[in-house]
């Protein structure tokens, strides 16, 4: 099963907007990480295949509009296919919750971001939610909770 | 109209933050700020300094709506890389807090900053328990955060105690808790077996939940474990083979045959009952990811038999089809399957040799890159040459790749793209690789074959590789040795491409074994006078290539003055004249090797001098005689890698016994001196040319023994009293051996035993820094056969016969070493480290008298903690207090005593009752 090990976010100018990490790291690789994989997904053509090995394992990434979508994935075990598929969904819930997402959206609302992130994936980096209706269902939930938390907090 | 009612400014401000108004800067302003400062770094750090320090001000502000506004924009500059560890104490107060908007900040930026800190985990360890106490009736969405928070912050201790509660979740009327538990359970289980193997039935009783996606998760769960330990789902198979049946659902289908992937592995009952099912599976679907998946599966669950050629056919069919698709990701993923499936057979590839030629003109160079792996089984004598041609051709910097390979229409331009130096490297050493495989086999011409290696030791130069400068010079050696015809041919280019200023400036690795060649096979060599006066201008040459070329152009010269029309003796004395001043220009080498030989060699070339000076027509003696007879004893036959330093091994020699006794050496000499051999004619020729206070030549003294005599004045009496030393001396070293002696030979021989029952019919001694310095033949020495009419013979490799199976071993794993990237200290390693590996399920333990020591020191530890907590954040001690719980960590008693049994068990696996 795909276990994505950690998600990047990463404007075309190379800017992190987003990082997930799906097991402990040390700060100085998670630059690391970052650093390295910026540059080599970011020189990489078009026509090539989003599949790169980095270190001992794979990483896929897959470009919507001026934001990559970068995932370390264990190379045994992980499909690379369905990784691609697992990022195609992330951005379709986004588009969907955002109605039409674009990079500002990301950028100023990036917890909003991180809330489906958690909705599609399960905290070991596997699919958890297929279907886009019910983490937009859960998420507007949860939103709805924040609001009645606020509110209280007014009334009070 | 002042009331006493009416709400502070403070207050005011505090009920209108709800609403998005913010007097202090929101994360809005904070990424409006930083997108201002634009591109200017200068301004970028100040804008990120001040909100940094605004953070630390507000993060200990005793507001817990300040607290987590500051929490969330450090989670923000976090991505740009400010560490925000240090905060790690506020994030848990802003994760403790009871408020969904609170937690949401707090668990996402806990996700982001804790890192084995044991202080923080082990408080947040508290936390987590607080909030996934399940009574039946939580909040959904609460618990769901937690959960989801749950990845960076399970420790055993807190595995082992939130377990109970998630295990009650499983039960829970909603699906949405259901499927949460049960990803969260993961997590537990790696930290905490314990908890699988005494739930296991309950935990399994999910893979029949009526809602698919606890199905999905379940399953999910089961086969990241099995990847870890798969034993104890090998029982569940029966059930898991019905749900690839049943399930029509692609995600949990592609999981399945992952599952089945790890369980095959270790079972291998498994095998032969999934393989047509999975080749039916092929069949039906029509989702490429389910055809590579089921590829996947075949291939790393080792259902593929090296002989069932049927189903490799089946899969490679396949394979071949996503090659051709015009999505690099369906080429690059097929290629990879490609080589996993030749590695099984080489079989089973080689007639896929057009489709991996025209991968290797792919647009992707990772797919042209994992081609080149392809080749070594792809290649036969038909096609290697159009192989290489593509190869060589691509060593440029930039390949325009045309538009069919780009599955465009024709007429449209090409794509230009950078050849990395990596690729390039790897393509000389898959050139090198697929034409020496099979001792030359697969060489049809060895003129083209030569004009090959001389190309790339050109093209090479750029490559600043210093293996691929080896692997070039070991080739040609091999070449050179084993091949016999084509000496002549390559030693011209050899001597070439030594002379050539390019190489020798930026690739000198080659030039060792080239020069090696060249002292070798300097009978070969026309215009050796050309050769060493061209060779000694060359400068800054490593000591690793001098060393050897300093006595490769001894054996030139050597040569050059004994052919059959020799040179005019004027020649050969300003030639001398080259060599005298080059080893004197070496004899103050630092390389001490360097040095040595030099020395050795700048002595002789100066009796040599001495003794031309004297005769004006003839050649003396020293030159026509004695110089060739250091080098032409013998010829060199190829053996087999590391048979020397086996046979060194293997050697035992006798340090003890005399060579001689003393009346043997009496006679000896007595025999000697009638008879008219080399030394007594050396004697006379000494008597005859040198005056009487002349040094006498250092006689048949070899190099390997380097006495320091050579300056010693010798008068004619004394000779024989030295030769007796000599002699002597001789004797005890045991790297002496005189070869032209036969009494001798034939003593030594019997001295040297062998652990083997071999028998060695001849030892040698030659330089004991040259490839080969001693050769043992078989007594049955193997026929030099000819693999095909056409193609130039190969010597064969010789060796002992007990290395020939244990090197046959080695070169099983061609590719270790070399390719593998090279993994440096910075190398992140992905693997996590669990205690589920090693873990038996089928022990119950529990030894809870081990438990209380540890509870009490942990508690201890806690109080301490607290403590520290509690000064870090005085203003704020809401939840130090109220969480005294005791952390029970698990023994490793428990652990070692079911590791020892879990050997046993696997011995006795139940037969699986399939369909």
């Amino acid at each position: 099963m795909v276990q994505i090990k950690y998600m990047l976010m990463v404007s075309r100018q190379g800017k992190v907007r987003l990082m997930r990490w799906f097991s402990a790291y040390s700060a100085k690789d998670k630059t690391k990480i970052c650093r390295d994989l910026t540059t080599s997904v970011l020189a990489r053509k078009a026509k090539m295949c989003n599949i790169v090995e980095y270190q001992d394992h794979k990483v896929v990434y897959k470009r919507y509009a001026s934001l990559y979508f970068i995932c370390g994935i264990s190379s045994e075990t992980s499909n690379e296919l369905l990784t691609l598929e697992i990022i195609h969904r992330y951005v379709e819930a986004m588009d969907a919750y955002f109605n039409n997402v674009c990079e500002l959206d990301i950028i100023f609302n990036f917890s909003k971001a991180y809330d489906i992130l958690n909705e599609v994936l399960i905290c070991d980096g596997s699919m958890t939610e297929t279907s886009k209706h019910t983490i937009l269902k859960t998420v507007a939930s949860m939103d709805a909770l924040e609001t009645s938390d606020n509110l209280d907090q007014v009334l009070s | 109209m002042a009331s006493i009612h009416a709400p502070s400014a403070e207050d005011v401000m505090q009920r209108l933050r709800p609403f998005g108004l913010f007097f202090e800067k929101s994360l809005k302003d904070l990424i409006k700020g930083i997108r201002s400062a634009g591109e200017n770094p200068e301004d970028l750090r100040q804008v990120m300094n001040k909100a940094l320090s605004e953070c630390r001000e507000e993060v200990s502000s005793p507001d817990l709506n300040l607290k987590t506004n500051a929490v969330l924009k450090l989670t923000y500059l976090e991505m740009y890389g400010y560490d925000m560890s240090w905060a790690n104490f506020h994030i848990l107060e802003v994760m403790s807090s009871s408020k969904l908007q609170h937690k949401r900040v707090g668990y996402l930026a806990a996700s982001q900053s804790f890192y084995k800190d044991p202080d923080i985990l082990m408080l947040a360890t508290n936390l987590l328990k607080k909030d996934l106490k399940y009574d039946g009736n939580n909040d959904v969405l609460k618990m769901a955060v937690t959960l989801s928070g749950l990845s960076t912050m399970v420790t055993t201790s807190l595995a082992s105690d939130i377990c109970d509660d998630l295990l009650t979740m499983l039960g829970s009327s909603k699906p949405y808790i259901r499927k949460k538990a049960v990803a969260a359970l993961f997590k537990v289980f790696l930290q905490y077996p314990e908890a699988l193997r005494d739930n296991f039935d309950k935990f399994v009783a999910k893979l029949e939940d009526e809602d698919l996606s606890v199905v999905s998760a379940t399953v999910s769960v089961i086969c990241e474990v099995s990847k870890k330990n798969p034993y104890p789902f090998i029982a569940l198979s029966p059930l898991l083979y019905e749900m690839l049946f049943t399930i029509d659902n692609n995600w949990i289908i592609i999981r399945l045959l992952k599952l089945f992937t790890n369980l095959s592995q270790v079972e291998p009952k498994l095998r032969a009952k999934i393989l047509p099912k999975v080749l039916e599976l092929m069949k039906v679907t029509s989702a490429t990811s389910v055809i590579y998946e089921s590829i996947n599966c075949i291939v790393k669950g080792k259902m593929l038999q090296e002989d069932d050629h049927d189903s490799a056919f089946i899969c490679l069919q396949e394979l071949n089809k996503f090659c051709s698709s015009p999505d690099p990701n369906l080429r690059y993923i097929s290629v990879v399957l490609f080589y996993q499936i030749g590695k099984i057979n080489t079989d089973f590839i080689t007639e896929f040799n057009v489709l991996v030629i025209r991968l290797l003109k792919d647009v992707d160079i990772s797919i042209r890159s994992r081609a080149l792996e392809l080749l070594e089984g792809a290649t036969d004598d038909e096609n290697i040459t159009t192989v290489v041609h593509i190869l060589i051709k691509q060593f440029i910097d930039k390949d325009v790749v045309s538009a069919t390979n780009l599955f465009r229409q024709a007429g449209s331009d090409g794509v230009e793209i950078d050849i990395p130096l990596s690729y390039k490297v790897k393509m000389v050493s898959t050139i090198l690789r697929i034409c020496s495989i099979n001792n030359y086999s697969n060489i049809p011409d060895f003129d083209w074959y030569i004009a090959v290696l001389s190309d790339l030791c050109v093209i090479s130069q750029d490559l600043n590789n210093d293996t691929i400068g080896y692997q070039l010079g070991d080739e040609l050696r091999n070449v050179m040795v084993k091949v016999p015809s084509m000496r002549k041919k390559l030693i011209s280019n050899i001597v070439s491409l030594v002379l050539s200023q390019d190489v020798s400036q930026s690739m000198p690795m080659v030039l060792r074994e080239c020069y090696w060649c060249i002292g070798e096979y300097s009978n070969l060599i026309d215009d050796g006078d050309d050769l060493i006066k061209k060779s000694i201008k060359l400068d800054r040459l490593p000591p690793d290539v001098l060393q050897i070329m300093a006595q490769a152009l001894l054996k030139v010269f050597s040569s050059w003055c004994n052919m059959t029309n020799p040179a005019p003796v004027q020649e050969i004395k300003s030639v001398l004249q080259g060599l005298l001043r080059f080893y004197e220009s070496l004899s103050s080498s630092q390389s001490f090797e360097v040095q040595e030989r030099s020395v050795e060699f700048l002595e002789f070339c100066k009796l040599c001098d001495e003794s031309l000076e004297q005769g004006d027509e003839e050649l003396p003696l020293l030159i026509t005689d004695i110089l060739p007879s250091f080098f032409n004893s013998y010829s060199l036959n190829p053996i087999l890698h590391g048979t020397q330093r086996k046979l060194q091994d293997s050697l035992m020699l006798d340090l003890d016994t005399p060579f001689l006794s003393e009346e043997d050496v009496e006679k000896l000499l007595q025999e000697e001196s009638s008879k008219n051999d080399l030394d007594s004619l050396l004697a006379s020729d000494l008597e005859l040319d040198l005056e009487s206070d002349n040094e006498p030549g250092p006689n048949d003294d070899r190099k390997g023994s380097s006495v320091g005599d050579v300056e010693e004045e010798i008068t004619f009496e004394a000779r024989k009293s030295l030769e007796e030393k000599r002699r002597k001396e001789r004797s005890d070293n045991p790297f002496y051996l005189e070869a032209d002696d036969s009494a001798l030979q034939k003593k030594a021989s019997q001295l040297i035993e062998f652990d083997g029952e071999e028998k060695p019919s001849d030892l040698r001694n030659v330089d004991t820094f040259e490839l080969s310095t001693a050769v043992v033949k078989r007594g049955d020495l193997k026929k030099k056969k000819q693999s095909k009419k056409k193609k130039a013979q190969v010597l064969l490799e010789e060796g002992l016969p007990d290395l020939i199976s244990s090197h046959a071993l080695a070169s099983n794993h061609p590719r270790t070493g070399s390719f593998s990237s090279s993994k440096d200290s910075s190398t992140i390693n992905l693997k996590m480290q669990t205690k589920l590996e090693s873990f038996d399920f089928h022990t119950p333990q529990i030894s809870p008298d081990a438990t209380k020591n540890i509870g009490i020191e942990e508690q201890q530890e806690l109080e301490n903690l607290r403590a520290k907590f509690a000064a870090k954040s005085s203003g704020n001690d809401q939840n130090a207090d109220d969480e005294v719980v005791i952390v029970k960590k698990k023994k490793s008693k428990s652990k070692s005593k079911s590791k020892k049994k879990g050997s046993k068990k696997h011995a006795s696996e139940p037969q699986l009752p399939l369909p």
